[in-house]
């Protein structure tokens, strides 16, 4: 059954092995440009002792194609979902060669097991190798910029994006067990992911764990929180009891980027999980 | 044939207009609110007599909801190229249904070009609401901020959007010609749309016109006329020509410009980090005939700019509908 599914999908593996091919030989080559740039930067900035304000005064590009090719990769577990998830059952019913699958020694319940198992598995992988090479490559601005727990910057990098694959492929085989047409599937699956990253990043992710809030007085024309925190509100508060009012700012500390990391990647895998249920028992209830 | 084709495209057309629809609904609520929003400000301002510093960032207008959309509309062509282009051929190919279309007294040629025709109509109307929509919801954006010229607010309005879904739409049909499968053409349509959108919004764009230059002191500040594209700046040399910049290091550089570069008598004053010795250089400089430029494209060319890149998305669209055309055409069936 495993070469079976080796030999069905031996050519996406192909195609996608060169994707991530190309895609890790343009970041290697702008990362260790990059890489080297911030040396030298930090080399003259020690001498002169400025790296306190190098954030505020110093631009760590990296190169167009890099940048462009980081910010792609948003896109890459949803295209994975459409293109490998979204026909694994939906194109199998529209060719009708689950009655010929079916009709083999394999149970149906092995037969779904294994192509689904190894598919999540490559999902897996695809996330994990798309988001170690940003990780690498978005070192130096991470240190520069202190964004790494900045909407979109986060999607990007650490375990996250490995949920958010496994999660588009697991909706577009759920999507194509129930509705057996391979474009209906992918449409489901675009727009599902899309409205659930967007939902979770905008109005979720920021609850995750409790915030700190830090006063300050509005004299302070500014407040910088610590490094790499993530600001999610600021404003100015009345003191009660009192007569004048208060700045505040209130975030998320860079302590809790891991702990928001596991979250976030353990909500997208359970609800491949429920997809995958609902999957389970739809193709083993329906007749053939 | 035409009613053959709205009955084929029926449901695809209701799914279409309800995604239309629930896009228009959020843009025109939260542009009523912006609308609404902008002109708070507006009065605000001018009691203060601060609106010529309202920017982006210590102004917010918009809401989120609404900004998100008019993100995602970007990816409106491509969807419709995915979903709708792609399976045009492909489909009919892996479900074997152009050999009973091509038995009918239907020419193949009509057939085709009926089908090719209404779905790209079909495309440029799906482009052309997204984009007028967009535009409108922009609005107070466009006057608060003067960026509509900037990559990716030019690519969600005005007219380029037709020409976007246009192209995307004739890539998947002509991808489906050759490859007769489906999910072969619609990851052509991501991309190619993708590839072809940001190869030509990066490295074209800025070059469909010549770029009105400006020279000024070495020390000068300038800024290029509100809403217009900036598309270059530095310093040139003597004889008017352009230094080459080195944006890869913060050692060894002046003004973005490596200090061996520069004449011999100012190398000393460039590389000293005082204050007085970096005047003392722009002073150096200047005298020796070195000038600060800024190249820009004006905002009255942004309409030219609009047409220019939809022309050029219809030309490609309209090659690869010959393509598919030439393909079809001469396949036997």
């Amino acid at each position: 059954m495993s070469v079976l599914v080796w030999r069905l999908y031996r050519a996406q593996a192909a195609i996608a092995a060169v994707l991530l091919t190309a895609f890790a030989a343009v970041l290697v080559i702008t990362g260790l440009s990059m890489a080297s740039q911030w040396h030298t930067m930090l080399l003259g900035c020690t001498a002169s002792g400025t790296c306190g304000d190098l954030g505020a005064t110093m631009s760590l590009g990296g190169s167009v194609a890099g940048h462009d090719l980081v910010l792609l990769s948003l896109a890459a577990p949803v295209l994975f979902g459409m293109l490998v998830g979204a026909p694994l059952l939906a194109h199998e019913f529209e060719a009708r060669t689950t009655d010929f699958a079916w009709a083999q020694s394999v149970t149906r319940r092995r037969w779904l097991l294994v192509k689904v198992g190894w598919t999540l598995l490559a999902a897996a992988v695809w996330g994990g190798v798309m988001a170690a090479l940003v990780t690498w490559w978005s070192g130096p601005r991470n240190a520069l910029l202190e964004n790494a727990f900045q909407p979109s910057t986060f999607d990007m990098q650490g375990i996250v994006p490995i949920g958010y694959a496994v999660f588009a492929t697991a909706l577009g085989i759920a999507a194509g067990a129930l509705l057996r047409r391979t474009l209906s599937a992918i449409a489901i699956t675009l727009g599902g992911f899309i409205g659930l990253r967007l939902l979770i990043a905008n109005a979720v992710r920021p609850h995750y764990l409790g915030t700190v809030t830090a006063y300050f007085s509005p004299k302070l024309s500014t407040f910088t929180p610590p490094a790499s925190a993530w600001v999610v509100s600021q404003g100015l508060v009345g003191k009660t009891g009192s007569s004048g009012v208060r700045g505040f700012a209130t975030y998320q500390p860079a302590s809790h980027y891991w702990p928001f990391q596991g979250i976030e990647t353990g909500i997208y895998v359970a609800l491949a999980l429920v997809l995958l249920a609902v999957t389970y028992v739809v193709v083993t209830r329906r007749d053939a | 044939m035409s009613f053959l084709v709205w009955r084929q495209y029926r449901s695809q057309a209701a799914f279409a207009a309800l995604v239309l629809a629930v896009f228009g609904a959020v843009l025109i609520i939260t542009g009523l609110k912006m609308a609404s929003q902008w002109h708070t400000i507006l009065s605000a301002c001018t009691a203060s007599g601060t609106c010529a510093s309202l920017h982006e960032g210590q102004t917010s207008l918009g809401s989120v909801v609404g900004h998100d959309f008019a993100i995602l509309s970007m990816l409106g062509p491509a969807v419709f190229g995915m979903l709708v282009g792609a399976p045009l051929l492909a489909r009919e190919y892996e479900a074997r249904t152009m050999d009973f279309a091509w038995a009918q007294s239907v020419t193949r040629t009509r057939w085709l070009l009926v089908k090719v025709g209404w779905v790209l109509l079909a495309a440029a109307v799906w482009g052309g609401v997204l984009a007028e929509l967009v535009t409108w919801w922009s609005g107070p954006r466009n006057a608060a901020f003067q960026n509509w010229f900037q990559p990716n607010y030019f690519d969600q309005q005005g007219i380029v959007p037709i020409g976007y879904s246009v192209f995307a739409t004739a890539l998947g049909i002509a991808a489906g010609a050759l490859f007769r499968r489906t999910l072969p053409a619609v990851a052509i349509v991501v991309g190619g749309f993708i590839g072809m959108r940001v190869w030509l919004s990066q490295d074209v764009r800025a070059h469909y016109m010549t770029p009105v230059t400006t020279y000024f002191g070495v020390a000068g500040n300038f800024n290029p006329p509100a809403g217009s594209l900036q598309v270059g700046s530095g310093m040139t040399g003597p004889n008017g020509q352009v230094l080459a910049q080195n944006f890869n290091s913060n050692v060894g550089v002046f003004n973005g410009v490596p200090i061996s570069s520069l004449p011999h008598a100012c190398q000393s004053l460039a590389s000293q980090a005082s204050m007085s010795a970096q005047n003392a250089a722009n002073r150096c400089l200047a005298a020796a005939g070195y000038h600060s430029y800024a190249s820009y494209q004006p905002a009255s060319r942004y309409w030219a700019f609009q047409g220019i890149e939809t022309g050029i998305y219809l030309a490609v669209a309209l090659l690869l509908v010959a393509v598919t055309f030439y393909v079809v055409r001469h396949r036997d069936a």
